[in-house]
């Protein structure tokens, strides 16, 4: 199954589908972290705003977007924020710790993300004193741009700019270095306080990362964060050869195999997977079904690459007999692929499939359930 | 003005770790081990870390930070250093030759009232951990020197209580038997053995420009504000006797045949001192990989 369509040679459009995923990854990881939607964006934008105002080098400047951009990917998988993982509050915060470590391991695994980006991810929390983390470097030996980084989370993560003016200043020699918290002295008096949203600089993306192959690491990741290894791999598996069996077409076909990858996003904030909260077939569980479609639609939906599967994303939560949500869709109103998904979900989900039966002309379309079943019958 | 050094050594813990991970090493024995956060980071991630160093405060710290498994200070043993105690005779003049040149009056008197109250702690954990605190108030003071009026002026028990107070987020066990040393490298690897070696040697008479804030502190420490690094380096492996390059690459490459039952050497440098030390340890070893994310950062692993 071809996930995207081939861009016929152009390499903006290549660069563009990969900014896509990269950009899904960021807003995702936000939510990981419990960051406010629009975090990475308005941190990134900010990153080079100050960087302009420290003179920094052009290529550290297009660096700095992207590791603003992608700041909290390593919060996805990361103990801390993981699912199922009861910490102490001290090992909780000590987990906390190696995010940048581990947002700067996945930037170094994309490769078409310029070099620098990675250690601006890993030192972007390092203190000028030394008493940051992860490697509580200190004084010079943090690079100017992950200071400046550093003072951008600072500030948009604050409710008042005045008040985060004063913070800074109060951090300077030992948060922020006296120059970095001076460089964001001027920003601030220059612009009001006001972030100047930046487009990603697709240029400097290299064309040497299939998106396909970023996007099925992601979506590994994001189970993982989940606490269900390969459940995506799973359901993909079932729902491609189901799709089959309904004679779908190849374009909804390729749809459904990007919301495969897309609908565990949705429960990426929650504190208990939906997996371990409600039996797939109850009633019970349909607020939060509903709510988690949403969740991986809103951040499909801003995306060209993968605005497509947002629809079936988001109707997965439907019921075939109309008593689903959020719209309470009916029949053939319900895109066949979001039936599909929904339920394959459910069967990855039970331990006895056959019980899936039981669901078929209530909650799912009895032709899907057959389908579903004998597919997963043959995979067995 | 003092000068505060604008390239300071960086080592990458979180590297180092990927590095070491790669290689399956469960030990390593850092015998240039400098300020040991690397090596607490090393620890918390569950690896057995064996340091040394010549300058007494870094192992003084280590015990605070390395050695030590849970042992920290509380609000009132910190209250018990960064001020006065009624009822103890201090030295209060210790330090005034720095007096004017370096700090004020009330600072110099601040160094002499912690020199003291840090002494007479009981726990060599909790003199480890009150001493990288106070440093880094000290660095926080230099640095003032050099921005004043970038930076707060902060009462300097209220710096140190903050500081000091930080320090017991750092301590954790690993489950495993970690150590420090106060020694040459050679006692150092003598004394102990582990799946890795991690080297970053100092330069050629580096301690001749060794950083302000270093020297200075184990000043303090020693109780000697006229103290020089060259005191502590004069007898060592990479002392006086090390001072011209047959003497440097020669002094190198005994460490490293001494270290030819450790699987793994991981040699950092930077991009200016390779072509002085990678024939080294080419020479000492078969297998040389060049890991090099900066050139101010570079690692090289020599496996045999």
């Amino acid at each position: 199954m071809t996930l995207f369509q081939d861009t016929g040679g152009d390499p903006r459009a290549a660069r563009a589908r990969l900014a896509d995923v990269l950009s899904w990854y960021g807003a995702v990881s936000d939510a990981a972290m419990g960051n406010q939607p629009g975090t990475a964006v308005r941190k990134a934008s900010l990153a080079v705003a100050l960087a302009e105002v420290a003179q920094v080098a052009q290529n550290e400047r297009t660096a700095l977007y992207f590791a603003g951009f992608l700041h909290a990917t390593g919060a996805i998988g990361s103990a801390a924020y993981r699912k199922g993982e009861p910490l102490t509050d001290r090992n909780a915060r000590m987990a906390v710790w190696d995010v940048p470590a581990r947002g700067a391991r996945f930037c170094a695994s994309v490769t078409s993300l310029p070099v620098e980006t990675i250690d601006f991810v890993r030192w972007q929390s390092e203190c000028w004193d030394g008493t940051g983390f992860p490697d509580q470097l200190r004084w010079y030996g943090i690079p100017q741009s992950a200071q400046l980084l550093a003072l951008a989370d600072f500030f948009v993560r604050a409710d008042d700019p005045e008040e985060a003016l004063n913070a800074i200043g109060l951090q300077s020699g030992r948060a922020f270095g006296p120059d970095h918290a001076r460089t964001f002295t001027i920003w601030f008096h220059h612009n009001a306080g006001e972030v100047t949203e930046v487009a990603m600089p697709l240029e400097a993306l290299a064309d040497t990362t299939p998106p396909h192959a970023l996007l099925d690491a992601m979506a590994d990741a994001i189970d993982h964060h989940n606490g269900v290894n390969g459940r995506w791999r799973r359901i993909a598996a079932i729902a491609d050869g189901a799709a089959r069996a309904l004679e779908l077409d190849d374009e909804s076909r390729a749809q459904l195999a990007l919301a495969c990858r897309l609908f565990g996003a949705g429960e990426i904030g929650k504190d208990i997977g939906e997996d371990e909260q409600f039996d797939p077939l109850a009633r019970l569980g349909i607020d939060v079904r509903a709510a988690n479609a949403a969740a991986a639609a809103e951040f499909a939906q801003p995306h060209a690459t993968l605005a497509s599967a947002a629809p079936i994303v988001a109707m997965r939560s439907e019921w075939f007999d109309g008593t689903g949500k959020p719209k309470g869709l009916r029949g053939k109103a319900i895109l066949p692929a979001a039936s599909i998904l929904a339920a394959t979900i459910a069967y990855a989900r039970l331990d006895r499939g056959e019980r899936l039966e039981d669901a078929a002309g209530t909650q799912f379309d009895p032709k899907v359930v057959r389908a579903v079943m004998e597919t997963a019958k043959a995979h067995a | 003005m003092i000068e505060l050094h604008e390239r300071t050594r960086r080592i990458s813990p979180s590297r180092l770790h990927e590095i070491l991970m790669e290689y399956e090493c469960t030990s390593v024995v850092d015998p240039f081990m400098g300020l040991p956060t690397h090596l607490n980071y090393l620890k918390r991630h569950g690896i057995a870390v064996h340091g040394g160093d010549l300058l007494e405060w870094f192992v003084r710290v280590g015990e605070g930070l390395v050695v030590n498994d849970m042992t920290y200070l509380r609000d009132n043993e910190v209250a018990e250093i960064v001020e006065m105690l009624p009822g103890r005779i201090y030295s209060l003049d210790m330090f005034k030759a720095w007096e004017g040149v370096f700090f004020s009056e009330e600072q110099c008197v601040y160094l002499g009232v912690w020199h003291d109250n840090v002494r007479n702690l009981r726990s060599d954990q909790q003199t480890g951990l009150a001493i990288l605190g106070l440093w880094r108030a000290f660095c926080y003071w230099l640095q003032k020197t050099q921005s004043p009026d970038d930076m707060q002026d902060i009462p300097p028990s209220e710096l140190a209580w903050t500081y000091i107070r930080q320090t017991e987020q750092w301590v954790t066990p690993n489950m495993r038997r970690n150590t420090v040393r106060h020694g040459d490298v050679l006692a150092t690897m003598g004394a102990q053995s582990g799946d890795a070696l991690f080297l970053a040697p100092p330069a050629r008479n580096s301690f001749r420009s060794a950083d302000a804030r270093i020297w200075m502190w184990e000043a303090w420490w020693q109780g000697n504000p006229y103290f020089t690094i060259e005191h502590a380096y004069r007898d060592s492996l990479l002392g006086a006797r090390a001072a011209d390059t047959p003497s440097y690459a020669r002094a190198i490459a005994s460490i490293l045949s001494t270290a030819e039952n450790y699987p793994v050497v991981v040699m950092q440098t930077t991009e200016q001192r390779m072509p002085e030390l990678e024939p080294i340890l080419r020479n000492a070893r078969p297998n040389v990989r060049i890991i090099a994310p900066h050139p101010y950062e570079i690692y090289l692993v020599a496996t045999k």
